[in-house]
C-alpha cells in the first residue's frame, strides 16, 4: 500500500484514453446493448431494466477497460462494439417496428 | 488474482474513492436522517399522524369543497396526492382547459393542504429541516439540474468504488473480515475497520450505490432510446413505460351537478380491500367528460407490488381503465417500486429504517476510515515532504467538512424549535453558515484527533438539548408524546438521546494514539 506504480499507466495520453475509452465508449457500448435486446426482445422489460443494469455493466466497462495495455484499442473495441449494437437496432427496427 | 491487476484494481478504488469522499458523505450522512424526513418534518410541526403510512384518509368531497372556495375549479385538472405521511396533501391545480375562463383561471397552482384544519400552505410555507436533510442528501441545494447529476454520478463512483473494493477483498474477502488488531498502529485499525464494515455493510451500499444512480441519471440510459429506438417520439417512450394518461378533451358542457369524488374512492376501497389511496387525478373538472383516476397501493405487507389503478367516468361511472393490484402486476411495475421501496427502506415498518439508519452511519465510518488509510498509507519518510504537508492538509479539511454535519445538524434540531416560524431561507442560512464556521474553526486546529473526538462530543451535548428544546417550545415532552401517542413526535426525541448516548460513548473511547 499504495499501489506499486510500475504496474499503472504513466503515460498521460494512454490514461487520457483509457478514462475516455471507459467512460464515453463503455457508455456507448452499455446503451447500443441494451437497445438491441430492445429491439428483438421485450422492448419495455428490457427498458426498465436498463435503469440499473445499465449502471452495472457501464461501470464493470469502466473497470475493465483500465486492465488493458493500450487504451486506444480499447476504443477501437468499444466503437467497434457500439456499430455492431447500433446495426443489430436497426435490424430488430425493420423486423418489429415500433410505430 | 495476478499483481497487475490488483494494483490497478486498487489504484481505481483509491482514487475514485478519494475524489468522491467528502461529497458521499454528505449523502451518506443527510440521507441517513432521510429515512426519518416525515418524522422530522412531523416532529417541527407538531403534527402527529398515524406512524404507518394509510394512504389519504380525508374525505375527498370536503377536500375539493374547500379548494372550491378560493378557486374555480372548472375545467381544471386536479391532483390530489399524499407524497409524505404528514398531515398536508399535495394539490395540483393546472389552468382551466376552458377557452372563456377569467385570466386568473388561465394558470396553474401548486399548494398543500392541511387536512385537519383546511388551511392552504405553499411549498415554502411548508418547508421543513425534514424536507432540507432529504433534499440535502441529493444536493438538491446546488442548482438544478447540477446538484442532481453531481450526486448522480457520485452514487455511479460509488459503484465503481464498490465494485473495486470487492475485487481488491476478494481473495481474502472471509479471512480478512475476522482480522481485528485494535491494538495495533493506526494504518492497520483503519484498515481492518473500512474491511470489515465495508463487507457488512457490501449488500447496503450496492443497493444504494445502484439505485441512487438510478434515481438521478436514469436519464442516461432512457434518453438514447428516443433517437435510436423510438425516432424521437418521446410520448411513445413514456405510455410504454406507464408514466402518463391520456389527456382528455374538454367538452365546453359544464355539469350542473358534480358528482361526489368521495362515492368513487369508496367504490374502490370497497372492491379492492387494503387499498390505500396515494394519488386521484380529477380530469376536467365539472364537465360532461370530466374522469376520476384514483391510484394507490396495496399494504406493503399484504402485497410488495401491489399498485392499481382505475378510471371512471365521472357522470356515470362508467369504468374507462382499470390495473387490478392483486393481478395485474407487471415487470415494469415491480421494477419501478422495487428501486423506490429499496432505496427508501420504507416496506418494513420502523425497524428496518432504523437498521437503514444505523448502515447508512456505518457507511460514512467506512468512507472516514477510508480517507483516513489513504492519509497514513502515504505518510512515510520515502515521501516529499510537500506531499505529504498537502495530503495531511487536504485530509484536514476533508474531515472539518464532514464531520461538523454532525453538530450542525443537532443544532438545527434546536434551532427550528426556537425560531417559529422557521423559514426556508432561515434553516438554509442557519445550517450552511453554521457549518462553514464549523468547519473552518476545527479546519484551523489542524489537528485529526481533536476534530474526531470534539466534533462528536459537541453533537453529544446538542443533542441532548433536542428533546429539552423541544419539550421547553412546543410542551410535548417526550414522556407527555408518549403517553399521548404521538408517536412521531416521541421517536425524534428518543432517536435524539439515543444518538447522543451513543456518541458521547464513542468520545470517551477515543484516544490519542501514536501512529
Amino acid at each position: 500500500m499504495p499501489a506499486n506504480k510500475k504496474y499503472l499507466t504513466t503515460s498521460p495520453w494512454q490514461r487520457f484514453a483509457k478514462i475516455s475509452a471507459g467512460f464515453l465508449g463503455g457508455y456507448f457500448v452499455t446503451v447500443t446493448f441494451h437497445l438491441a435486446l430492445a429491439a428483438w426482445f421485450d422492448r419495455v422489460n428490457i427498458m426498465i431494466s436498463s435503469t440499473f443494469t445499465g449502471f452495472i455493466i457501464w461501470a464493470t466497462l469502466l473497470i475493465v477497460t483500465f486492465l488493458a495495455k493500450n487504451g486506444w484499442k480499447m476504443w477501437g473495441v468499444y466503437l467497434l462494439l457500439t456499430a455492431l449494437f447500433y446495426g443489430i437496432v436497426q435490424l430488430g427496427k425493420m423486423y418489429h417496428p415500433i410505430i | 488474482m495476478n499483481i497487475r491487476s490488483y494494483n490497478i484494481f486498487f489504484h481505481l478504488h483509491t482514487v475514485s474513492g478519494i475524489i468522491i469522499s467528502a461529497a458521499l458523505f454528505v449523502i451518506f450522512f443527510a440521507g441517513s436522517f432521510s429515512f426519518f424526513r416525515d418524522e422530522i418534518a412531523n416532529w417541527q410541526k407538531n403534527e402527529s399522524v398515524s406512524a404507518i403510512e394509510t394512504g389519504v384518509t380525508t374525505n375527498f368531497d370536503t377536500v375539493i369543497d374547500s379548494l372550491q372556495k378560493n378557486y374555480s375549479l372548472y375545467g381544471r385538472d386536479i391532483e390530489i396526492a399524499k407524497h409524505y405521511n404528514e398531515r398536508r396533501l399535495d394539490i395540483n391545480l393546472s389552468a382551466t382547459k376552458d377557452t372563456l375562463a377569467k385570466e386568473e383561471d388561465k394558470a396553474g397552482t401548486f399548494f398543500y393542504l392541511d387536512t385537519k384544519t383546511f388551511k392552504n400552505f405553499t411549498y415554502e410555507q411548508s418547508y421543513t429541516l425534514g424536507e432540507f436533510l432529504y433534499r440535502l442528501h441529493f444536493f438538491a441545494q446546488i442548482q438544478y439540474p447540477f446538484g442532481y447529476y453531481l450526486s448522480g454520478f457520485v452514487a455511479f463512483f460509488f459503484l465503481f468504488a464498490i465494485i473495486t473494493g470487492v475485487l481488491i477483498h476478494w481473495d481474502k474477502i472471509v479471512s480478512n473480515f475476522y482480522v481485528f488488531r485494535p491494538k495495533a498502529k493506526l494504518k492497520t485499525i483503519w484498515t481492518d475497520a473500512h474491511t470489515a464494515l465495508g463487507v457488512i455493510g457490501l449488500p447496503f451500499q450496492f443497493i444504494y450505490a445502484v439505485t441512487g444512480t438510478f434515481f438521478m441519471l436514469s436519464l442516461l440510459m432512457a434518453a438514447p432510446s428516443v433517437a435510436l429506438l423510438y425516432d424521437g417520439d418521446q410520448q411513445k417512450l413514456y405510455e410504454d413505460l406507464e408514466y402518463f394518461d391520456k389527456p382528455v378533451t374538454l367538452l365546453q358542457q359544464p355539469l350542473s351537478d358534480v358528482p361526489s369524488v368521495e362515492k368513487y374512492i369508496t367504490a374502490t376501497k370497497q372492491q379492492w380491500e387494503g387499498f390505500n389511496v396515494s394519488h386521484v387525478h380529477l380530469y376536467n373538472f365539472g364537465d360532461e367528460s370530466m374522469q376520476i383516476a384514483v391510484e394507490g397501493e396495496l399494504d406493503r405487507s399484504e402485497k410488495f407490488t401491489g399498485n392499481g389503478k382505475i378510471i371512471y367516468q365521472a357522470t356515470d361511472g362508467k369504468i374507462v381503465y382499470q390495473k387490478n393490484p392483486f393481478t395485474d402486476i407487471s415487470y415494469l411495475d415491480v421494477v419501478k417500486n422495487l428501486m423506490y421501496r429499496l432505496h427508501y427502506g420504507d416496506y418494513s415498518g420502523f425497524s428496518l429504517r432504523v437498521i437503514s439508519f444505523i448502515l447508512g452511519l456505518i457507511s460514512c465510518f467506512v468512507i472516514i476510515s477510508g480517507v483516513l488509510i489513504w492519509l497514513v498509507a502515504r505518510d512515510k519518510k520515502n515521501i516529499p515532504l510537500k506531499k505529504r504537508k498537502f495530503n495531511a492538509a487536504l485530509v484536514n479539511i476533508y474531515l472539518g467538512i464532514c464531520l461538523t454535519m454532525y453538530p450542525i445538524t443537532a443544532a438545527s434540531f434546536i434551532a427550528v424549535k426556537l425560531v417559529n416560524p422557521a423559514s426556508q431561507a432561515f434553516i438554509y442560512q442557519f445550517y450552511f453558515i453554521g457549518w462553514l464556521l464549523l468547519a473552518i474553526a476545527f479546519t484551523l486546529k489542524k489537528n485529526l484527533y481533536f476534530t474526531n473526538k470534539y466534533t462528536l462530543l459537541l453533537g453529544s451535548i446538542i443533542g441532548f438539548l433536542v428533546p429539552i428544546a423541544n419539550g421547553l417550545a412546543s410542551g410535548n415532552w417526550f414522556w407527555l408524546t408518549y403517553k399521548n401517542e404521538n408517536f412521531q413526535l416521541f421517536f425524534i426525541d428518543v432517536f435524539w438521546i439515543i444518538l447522543a448516548t451513543s456518541t458521547l460513548l464513542i468520545t470517551f473511547k477515543i484516544k490519542r494514539k501514536p501512529a
